[in-house]
């Protein structure tokens, strides 16, 4: 599960170069597609990882440092590795509307992915010196160093110490989910027979602001996680969100490039076959389950 | 009378159900509703400051029977909260900033479903007075949201 964002990085790379190489438009594409779903993908397993930290944390070998460094390099190869996500989807957004990206946010998304891909290769190189110390110039004399440098840490304080921080982040949390909601009722609702009138392209062309929410919530979210990992790492509703999140993202995908209401221009009078109204249902109920998860987050796991 | 609500059986239940299908279920349908109330009141606002221009206001019919299921949810679930801690959100001023902000957002759909039930079918312009209560509408619901997630903070 680890190695998922490496190597399906590498993978998604080499089709958005092949594309190039090629002047292939359609493997472009499947390279987007690909670096969409693996920054997708790359949530479960930054946050798995974190779990893993809680564990680890009490054995007396481990350094303690070299489980920061590690910490502060995931995050970095993790965030960028989301913008790279973004870029992709925002690109295959507007490739559905107009037949193709505009010319530079391809590379932008190319050159945002091999940054993502360096970083995580760092991190990963970072991890593999917790479990061999021998490697770790200096060894088990390693400093214990000052805590105040590591970006994790710091982001941990603000999360604790903070009168307003984390209020502020929930609030933000909040109308985040009503925005993207709100977007998502209006597209799964055109798909499902509402508005009838109106060509798919209309309502398609609110898919951004979905995502404009879901960013605000990405952000805030990985604020509460980050800053205090210890509520959510072994919690049973967080895994249960995190996998419905990772469906309701594919899922997002589907509505953002599938082809019915598109082709032969024919999308004025847009009649939704039965595979797309499963998947509108599918993507309500996906994300009623992550808000289900998340607002449960203190009943069945021990988040406040 | 907040402690005669304070003393039914319904507000005991709700304090003290260890059961998921009591408040958890009840906040969470509440948070639910929400989504569903001001995410389809945002996606109206926007249409009317332009977002989706070529789209007939006609077509966002559905938008008001969707917002009066978020309603009705989250003034049942609102009710049930507030039986919950009576003597608490009873006597809060914060509480009643809440309220006041739901009862302005409320009011601004009255005069949008006029205008969407009376729009002819090609009808897409929008007047600069709808404009304002778009955003005016905007503010409050974010208000109002603002002010609920933090009435778990600065009501003690």
């Amino acid at each position: 599960m680890n190695h998922v964002p490496t190597v399906g990085s590498v993978g998604a790379l080499g089709l958005l170069l092949l594309g190039y190489l090629r002047r292939n438009e359609h493997l472009k594409h499947v390279g987007l597609e690909v670096l969409f779903l693996i920054a997708l993908l790359t949530l479960p397993v930054y946050v798995s990882g974190v779990a893993a930290h809680q564990e680890i944390r009490p054995i007396k070998e481990v350094s303690d440092d070299a489980i920061r460094v590690h910490q502060d390099a995931a995050l970095i190869g993790f965030t960028v590795m989301e913008f790279a996500g973004f870029v992709a989807w925002a690109a295959l957004w507007q490739w559905r509307r107009r037949g193709h990206a505009a010319p530079r946010i391809v590379p932008a998304a190319t050159v945002l992915l091999v940054l993502a891909l360096a970083l995580m290769a760092r991190a990963a190189n970072l991890g593999g010196e917790i479990r061999h110390p021998e490697i770790l110039a200096g060894g088990v004399a390693a400093p214990a160093g000052d805590p105040e440098r590591f970006m994790t840490w710091s982001i941990n304080q603000v999360a604790v110490y903070s009168r307003w921080a984390w209020p502020a982040a929930e609030t933000v949390h909040f109308l985040g989910l009503s925005l993207s909601f709100g977007v998502l009722l209006a597209v799964n609702l055109r798909i499902l027979g509402a508005m009838k009138q109106t060509p798919f392209s209309d309502v398609h062309r609110l898919l951004p602001w979905g995502m404009l929410g879901f960013g605000a919530n990405l952000i805030t979210g990985m604020f509460f996680f980050v800053g205090q990992p210890g509520q959510y790492s072994s919690s049973e509703p967080f895994k249960w969100k995190i996998v419905f999140l990772v469906i309701a993202g594919a899922n997002f995908l589907y509505l953002t490039v599938f082809g019915g209401p598109w082709v032969s221009n024919g999308d004025k009078r847009f009649d939704a076959g039965l595979g797309d109204k499963a998947m509108a249902i599918l993507s309500m109920c996906s994300w009623l389950a992550v808000l289900w998860a998340g607002r449960m987050l203190p009943f069945l796991g021990k988040a406040f | 009378m907040l402690n005669w609500i304070d003393a039914t059986a319904l507000s005991t239940w709700l304090k003290e159900s260890p059961s998921v299908w009591a408040f958890p279920t009840v906040l969470t349908l509440h948070t639910t509703g929400m989504g569903v109330l001001v995410g389809a009141s945002y996606v109206f606002d926007l249409r009317l400051l332009g977002i989706g221009r070529n789209v007939p206001l006609s077509s966002y019919r559905w938008v008001f029977p969707t917002l009066a299921v978020g309603l009705g949810v989250n003034i049942v679930t609102g009710i049930l909260l507030f039986i919950k801690d009576p003597t608490h959100w009873g006597t809060a001023f914060p509480f009643f900033v809440k309220m006041g902000l739901v009862i302005a957002s409320a009011a601004t759909v009255v005069p949008m479903r006029s205008l969407v039930l009376s729009s002819g079918p090609e009808q897409r312009e929008v007047s600069s007075n709808m404009r304002l209560l778009a955003i005016a509408s905007i503010v409050a619901w974010s208000g109002a949201i603002t002010a609920g997630r933090l009435l778990a903070y600065v009501v003690p």
